[in-house]
């Protein structure tokens, strides 16, 4: 019996303070950004779409080679100093945004914006091309790059890296030398910011 | 009653007739759209009026074939195929697979690197178990908790942008480290400030709202008991195990990572409402381990050691010599381990997940029976399951 | 009802109607009109709801539906709905299916008749008022039952059973709790019940000094309203998260419309009903305010008051398993409405209010 009029005080008394809860929330101010006319500020290492500078791409294809679902299609032809690139697209379809390209990329030609709102009505504009097919063909031999006129990495005097664990190893500092800020001007408007965040950990110096 | 069969005799108007009359129990498919099912879960379940006699789940409607991907990319490309099993923790289970794969690769991780990662593990922890509460809130109906746990989440998915680049998958530890290190705009101060705002405000509002809400309570208290030997005995791990009385967590009682430094308790099911290992006890243990969490991150956070963030003998490419290894580790679910066979080369010869959640599914078939529908769907709530965890 | 027949004897014409053309043309004005507020308060409420839910839940509901606030959100909404198909199972049981919605808005349509909104303008002046209402309100379980058993669907039979079992058990303590105020007002006409709460809110029924078993009786009959209407801590006959839509998962197009409807012509029906029984009808709750405000806008505004009290509390609790309901409806609330009904007959004998 005593059970029974527990209850009920419980229940009434429980229901009361939940309502006091939320008649706060009314007069507290909403969350809410109203999009498209408020947006949120995205942080710098925000990971958007993927954009490629083909003029600093030398199609080495390690971002190919790195993306886990094969998203992104290069083709070349020719050989040695006579290689070419003629065809750079991503295909957003599959792309999962995971940044490993960007990682990876010696260059620095690929990096990631901060756009995010790209719809589209057909599957088949997902799929991004980065080069013009009737513009000029990009060599990929750094000396034919030299040649025609094309950007180079400037090639950094370090020592060889050593087997051995060794202080001055760049991969392990947190703020590598990073290309892309020197070559920020050649970049044309059109291109979305191309804000690539300092603390990512590998060592552009390197080639494979 | 389950089938019975009536012989009548007499008809209409007294009629002689004979026939029989059968009963069955219903089959009804709780399918694999339903709002109430967390993913798509396929229940069939045998009832007979509103009592469940027979509960099979049927899997996978959402499997990926991410285990057979791994014999196919290298390790550092599969840390993203982790994300995606859990989902809502994907930290949790970033931090599992790349611990397994060190254990098979031999590497070794910066102290720095192992703090970030227990922050922001924990961090996802908590995100995790704001959805149990808020989902399982919706699914007794009460709409408004959904709504205040996700702006928490929210908070915590700005955070984790800042220091990954990704809002809900992160692809954010690699074999040997972390990707990046710590952002310099302010991040640990904003995640202690974020902190203190929860402990402070937060779940008291959750606990006022809805833990101890009479209606609460009472569909909760005394429903789908799992005891203990249950339990065991169907593998059962993290706060569904706990919620039954059992304290055992990886981060303490298999420590991987720093978790032996960092000091935090660990909130069994008390019977506070009803029986030990009951719904509202699994619902009440993961509330609790948001309390524990956040003393975790701030003990992580605030003896943050300076150095590096990856290990120095990182490669562009990993690669691990031949042998095999098991690791678990804790995740939001419970016990999440990785086997990894490796063959010597870049890439794994065979990766088996062990997932929590799919050892926790099993446990309906033994405590769903006997249940009405609307228990049933407060027991699925309860076991808090992932189905991209489930069918990988 | 005389205000309308009064207006038709002005107008060039009326004079020469006889007095029965003259009653089916105010009945049918009125119940055009009833039809009109209807619809009207489907459409103010379904938007009320949202902003309400809304807000409570730290965000702003529609806002783009028209400049200010989306309030033509639920415009659209019905808009939208007018446009879609109409589909019926293959295996559902034609003629039943299509009249279940029917009898369903026809249960919350017939009861306004007899509400009043401000004096002498009453559709129907029934001396059997408030019993009418109740009675009629019996209409809505039937077309539940047909639309679930109709859908040939076994979800929305589970709804439909579950919600013919809680409208039936509570309207027991719906009907028990106005008992106390029929004893103290002396008749079950809507009208007298309101004239008899003149002066201000000291006199209306709801005043626990005056009788405080009247004040439990409020209680018991706003949480039986709840559950009648299918709401709140009470819906499970519709639960989202077990049965998709319950009894009316199978319908589309205007004959979703038509519960939808229904649904909150009930809800307003019920805070009305609460409004007129309780709290003073149209009488404002201090007398000085009577000449300056219109008595029907007096009532509307009261009637919005409770429904709004009825969305606070659906957004905050949640929801009650069938059996526990039952439990409450037959082993709590019964109790106390004949408690309530007992004990105001003894403290209007004791105080000599009778």
């Amino acid at each position: 019996m005593v059970q029974y009029f527990a209850d009920m005080y419980a229940a009434v008394s429980s229901a009361f303070i939940g309502m006091g809860i939320t008649i706060k929330h009314i007069w507290t101010k909403p969350v809410t950004l109203q999009y498209p006319d408020e947006r949120q500020v995205m942080p710098d290492r925000f990971r958007g779409f993927v954009h490629n500078d083909t003029t600093k791409c030398d199609a080495c294809n390690i971002c190919a080679k790195v993306c886990p679902v094969d998203c992104i299609y290069i083709e070349t032809e020719g050989k040695a100093k006579d290689r070419y690139m003629t065809r750079y697209a991503i295909d957003y379809n599959k792309c999962i945004w995971c940044s490993l390209c960007t990682e990876n990329c010696h260059t620095g030609s690929i990096t990631m914006s901060h756009d995010y709102d790209h719809s589209v009505y057909d599957r088949r504009s997902l799929v991004y091309e980065f080069m013009d097919p009737t513009e000029q063909k990009i060599p990929c031999h750094r000396v034919t790059r030299i040649e025609k006129g094309f950007w180079v990495e400037p090639k950094e005097d370090k020592p060889k890296p050593a087997a051995k664990p060794a202080a001055d190893k760049p991969a392990a500092e947190t703020k590598p030398a990073d290309p892309a800020p020197a070559t920020e001007p050649e970049t044309p408007a059109a291109e979305p910011p191309a804000v690539d965040d300092g603390g990512s950990s590998d060592d552009k110096g390197e080639t494979k | 009653m389950a089938t019975e069969e009536h012989k009548v005799t007499k008809g209409w108007a007294d009629q002689d007739h004979v026939g029989e009359v059968k009963s069955e129990l219903l089959e009804l498919n709780m399918g694999p759209q339903h709002p109430a099912t967390h993913g798509v879960l396929r229940l069939l379940l045998h009832t007979d009026g509103e009592i469940v006699y027979k509960v099979t789940p049927v899997l996978g409607y959402l499997h990926r074939c991410a285990e057979k991907i791994a014999e196919g990319v290298n390790y550092k490309q599969w840390v993203v195929y982790s994300d995606r099993f859990d989902y809502l923790a994907p930290m949790c289970c970033n931090h599992a697979y790349v611990t397994a794969m060190e254990k098979v690769g031999g590497l070794e991780v910066p102290e720095r690197a192992e703090h970030i990662r227990v922050a922001v593990a924990e961090l996802s922890r908590i995100a995790s178990h704001l959805i149990a509460l808020a989902t399982f809130g919706l699914d007794m109906g009460a709409w408004t908790p959904l709504l205040y746990c996700f702006r928490e989440r929210e908070e915590i998915l700005n955070l984790l942008e800042r220091i990954s680049g990704g809002r809900m998958l992160y692809n954010y530890m690699v074999p040997g480290g972390v990707r990046y290190d710590i952002p310099k705009d302010n991040w640990v101060a904003d995640v202690l400030d974020f902190i203190t705002m929860l402990e402070n405000k937060k779940l008291d509002d959750y606990n006022n709202l809805l833990s101890y809400n009479k209606i609460f309570v009472e569909r909760l208290a005394d429903v789908a008991v799992l005891s203990k030997e249950d339990a065991f005995q169907y593998g059962c791990t993290g706060p569904v195990l706990r919620g039954s009385g059992v304290q055992f967590d990886c981060r303490r009682d298999d420590p991987y990572s720093v978790y032996d430094r960092f000091d935090f308790d660990i909130p069994v099911g008390l019977g506070e409402m009803g029986t030990v290992g009951d719904c509202w006890d699994r619902y009440m243990v993961r509330v609790r381990e948001i309390e524990q969490s956040c003393r975790i991150v701030r003990q992580a956070l605030e003896t943050l050691p300076d150095g590096a963030y990856q290990s120095i003998e990182l490669k562009k490419i990993v690669k691990a010599p031949a042998g095999a290894a098991y690791s678990r580790t804790e995740s939001s679910k419970g016990e999440l381990g990785h086997y990894i066979i490796s063959d010597g080369g870049q890439t794994a010869f065979r990766n088996k997940v062990r997932s929590p959640s799919f050892c926790n599914l099993q446990v309906m078939e033994k405590i769903g029976v006997g249940l009405m529908v609307s228990d049933l769907v407060a027991l699925v709530g309860s076991l808090d399951i992932v189905l991209g965890e489930i069918d990988r | 009802m005389e205000i309308l027949t009064d207006l038709f004897r002005k107008m060039p014409g009326g004079d020469g109607m006889s007095d029965q053309a003259l009653l089916i043309t105010g009945a049918v004005v009125m119940a055009t009109l009833m039809f009109i507020v209807m619809a009207l308060c489907a459409i103010i409420f379904t938007w009320m709801e949202r902003k309400v839910a809304g807000f409570i839940q730290n965000r702003y509901g529609p806002m783009r539906t028209g400049r200010w606030h989306g309030w033509a959100q639920a415009v659209a909404d019905m808009l939208k709905i007018l446009g879609k198909e109409d589909i019926i199972p293959a295996e559902a049981h034609k003629w039943l299916f299509m009249t279940g919605p029917i009898l369903v808005l026809l249960g919350s349509l017939l009861a306004w008749a007899a509400i009043p909104w401000a004096p002498g303008f009453v559709a129907a002046d029934l001396d059997l008022g408030l019993f009418y209402i109740f009675a009629v309100s019996s209409l809505v379980i039937l077309g539940l039952l047909m639309s679930g058993w109709a859908s040939n669907n076994k979800w929305a039979l589970y709804g439909a059973a579950r919600g013919a079992a809680q409208m039936i058990s509570y309207e027991i303590p719906l009907a028990l709790a106005t008992i106390p105020v029929v004893m103290a007002t002396g008749s079950l006409n809507t009208q007298d019940i309101v004239i008899a709460q003149q002066g201000g809110i000291w006199n209306w029924n709801i005043n626990p000094v005056h009788n405080p078993f009247l004040f439990i009786a409020f209680v018991m009959y706003f949480i039986a309203s709840i559950a009648e209407t299918n709401r709140g801590p009470f819906d499970m006959p519709e639960t989202e998260s077990e049965l998709v839509a319950g009894y009316h998962t199978e319908y589309t197009g205007m004959r979703f419309a038509f519960f939808f409807l229904s649904e909150y012509a009930n809800l307003f029906l019920v805070s009305l009903i609460a409004s007129m029984v309780f709290l003073g009808g149209w009488w404002a709750p201090l007398p000085f305010l009577d000449g300056i405000v219109p008595p029907a806008i007096t009532f509307i505004i009261k009637g919005v008051v409770m429904v709004f009290l009825n969305m606070w509390i659906r957004w905050t609790l949640p929801r009650v398993r069938v059996d526990q309901l039952m439990h409450l409806c037959w082993k709590v609330m019964i109790p106390v409405s004949l408690i309530s009904v007992v004990g105001a007959g003894f403290w209007m004998i004791l105080f000599n209010q009778v």
